[in-house]
């Protein structure tokens, strides 16, 4: 019982220390010479002002049963239906021209700041498969007998992680890019794949490392070959036990992805900007993208710990 | 003699085994084992006895001298290493289950990769064999969930699954609590009173006695003797007696 207050104490001044922090930033933001204006960041996620239709030539409207505005040409074209609006902006059977407005239709058009969630989402998405890809083989290359595969393994972990991605950035997309003539897209995801490949090439090497020499023995012993010992028995183990730093490199990957934003893809970070120039509202933009950032990385280490508590059957 | 030969389905000669670091392992170990026999290799530890047993599924390669297993030699380069060991199934110290699969899943898993078997027709297979070793409650259970004794005789149940036609033991019953060993001894004896070829490393004196053909000693890389058991527990040799008089 003693303990069980104790913890809860604890608890409370965790709270406590929360609370204290919102305060602390709430009073620092009025105690700037700044204007926030929140309202102005929704329209930038989700676009909900209605779209006007308007008639594209002159002649009479009719509203027929059922809410249908029919639209008949004073010229023989074909006449303009509209089944589905929320405003109704003329009467039954009003003379239009050309231009005039005839109904708004409410429907929610993606911000640009979403869409640069979508593109960060596919770049993070194409550039995590590949760099998989890329780690697995450089990272069972870099514990090859074979002294080639060892070297080169250790020579691309090495020159990768000891450079910074922002200059690999832009010698994939100056560089690389011009001589094999890759577009913006493809230049940012060979970079974010190579440079996280490296890390997780040393994330496998350590979680096959960490696997008891007596399995592959075992498995040996009952006639496999390296590889189907590798594909059965040693990657499975190994793969449970790289969950945890395999999702700290993946998020990782979601963030340093906010960097090819210096080669104009228009991620997250890039909208980011955009809407700043455009709302002049600073502060509001870069909190909303942080928050959108988080949602993303929020998800994926939510989704990587249901898979551990999966994968724990056998513990 | 040339009986002696053709019965022979292991077949080591002058077997020298030297690490890189230049410790000398094996020295010119010979030794020849029959169909259906049982062979319990005795020794104090780092004689080399284990090591001795890898060498001959290849776990261990070896610096010098000649393995045939069934007429296959398992120096020559030509040979796929892979099926000799389809026939030599081995068992270890340490288990060495596989942890992510079930007791059905370690036993079926061979038999499916390797030898292509249908997964039902393995796993039927399996449940016969782990029936025998008296764990048919046990099937889906993780190794975590099993006794040293229990993972054991699973460990031995996959082994069978191949279908060997010589069994290796090394140390089997070295890493169990003392109540568990018996119940691993039992499948040993039953297998070996269904006439499978055995190598066992072991320090059971009392099995070595009861169920072995003949009984090696070795010590400090050599083959220093080797004998049928009773011959074997009651020779003066020096050495020998030395080595019991410390275990026993």
């Amino acid at each position: 019982m003693e303990k069980q207050s104790h913890l809860l104490l604890w608890k409370a001044v965790f709270v406590l220390i929360i609370i204290g922090l919102g305060f602390g930033i709430y009073a620092g933001s009025k105690s700037i010479d700044y204007t926030w204006r929140w309202e102005r960041i929704p329209q930038y996620i989700i676009n909900t002002e209605a779209t006007t239709v308007r008639s594209p030539f002159d002649g009479t409207a009719t509203i027929e049963k059922g809410n249908k505005l029919v639209v008949t040409s004073d010229y023989g074209d074909d006449p303009l239906v509209i089944k589905k609006f929320d405003n109704l902006l003329v009467s039954n059977g009003d003379l239009v021209f050309e231009g005039d407005p005839l109904v708004e239709v409410e429907n929610w058009n993606i911000g640009p700041l979403t869409w640069g969630l979508v593109m960060t989402l596919q770049l993070s998405v194409v550039s995590l498969v590949f760099a998989v890809v890329i780690g697995l083989f450089a990272g069972l290359a870099r514990i090859s007998t074979n002294p080639a595969l060892r070297y080169l393994s250790v020579t691309y972990i090495e020159l990768i992680r000891g450079t910074p991605l922002l200059v690999q950035i832009f010698i994939f997309y100056f560089f690389i890019g011009t001589v094999l003539d890759l577009d913006r897209f493809t230049a940012g995801v060979a970079a974010l794949s190579v440079f996280t490949g490296a890390y997780i090439a040393e994330i496998v090497r350590s979680g096959i490392q960490s696997i008891s020499p007596g399995q592959m023995e075992a498995a040996r012993s009952l006639g496999m070959n390296y590889v189907q010992a590798m594909v059965n028995v040693i990657l499975p183990q190994a793969f449970k036990r790289t969950l945890p730093p395999m999702a700290g490199q993946f998020i990782n990957l979601i963030k340093d992805s906010s960097l090819v934003s210096v080669i104009s893809i228009t991620d997250l970070t890039k909208a980011g900007r955009e809407v700043v120039s455009s709302t002049f509202a600073p502060f509001e933009v870069w909190f909303a993208v942080a928050l959108m950032y988080l949602v993303l990385t929020g998800a994926l280490s939510w989704a990587i710990q249901r898979l551990e508590k999966r994968l724990s059957a056998s513990d | 003699m040339t009986n002696m030969t053709d019965k022979s389905i292991i077949q080591a000669r002058n077997i020298e085994k030297i690490y890189p670091n230049g410790c000398h392992a094996l020295k010119n170990v010979s030794l020849d084992i029959n169909r259906g026999e049982v062979v319990v290799i005795i020794g104090p530890s780092g004689s080399g006895k284990s090591t001795f047993l890898r060498t001959l599924n290849q776990l261990e390669t070896i610096s010098d001298g000649t393995i045939h297993i069934d007429e296959v030699s398992l120096t020559d380069r030509k040979t796929n290493i892979n099926k000799v060991r389809e026939e030599v199934g081995m068992v270890f110290q340490s288990f060495n289950l596989f942890p992510h699969k079930t007791a059905l899943g370690n036993v079926a898993l061979s038999p499916i990769k390797v030898k292509k078997k249908p997964r039902t027709v393995a796993e039927q297979e399996g449940r016969e064999l782990l029936k025998k070793v008296g764990l048919a409650e046990r099937m889906n259970n993780y190794p975590s969930h099993l006794s040293g004794g229990q993972q054991q005789r699973v460990a031995i149940a996959r082994a069978l699954a191949m279908h060997p036609k010589i069994m290796l033991f090394d140390e089997p019953t070295s890493a169990l609590d003392p109540e568990m060993v018996g119940e691993v001894l039992d499948v040993m004896k039953s297998l070996a009173s269904d006439g499978m070829t055995m190598v066992v490393v072991t320090h059971e004196m009392g099995f070595a006695r009861e169920v072995a053909d003949r009984v090696v000693f070795m010590e400090e890389g050599e083959l220093v003797f080797e004998e049928s058991p009773e011959r074997f527990f009651s020779s003066d040799n020096p050495r020998l007696q030395r080595f019991l008089g410390q275990v026993l």
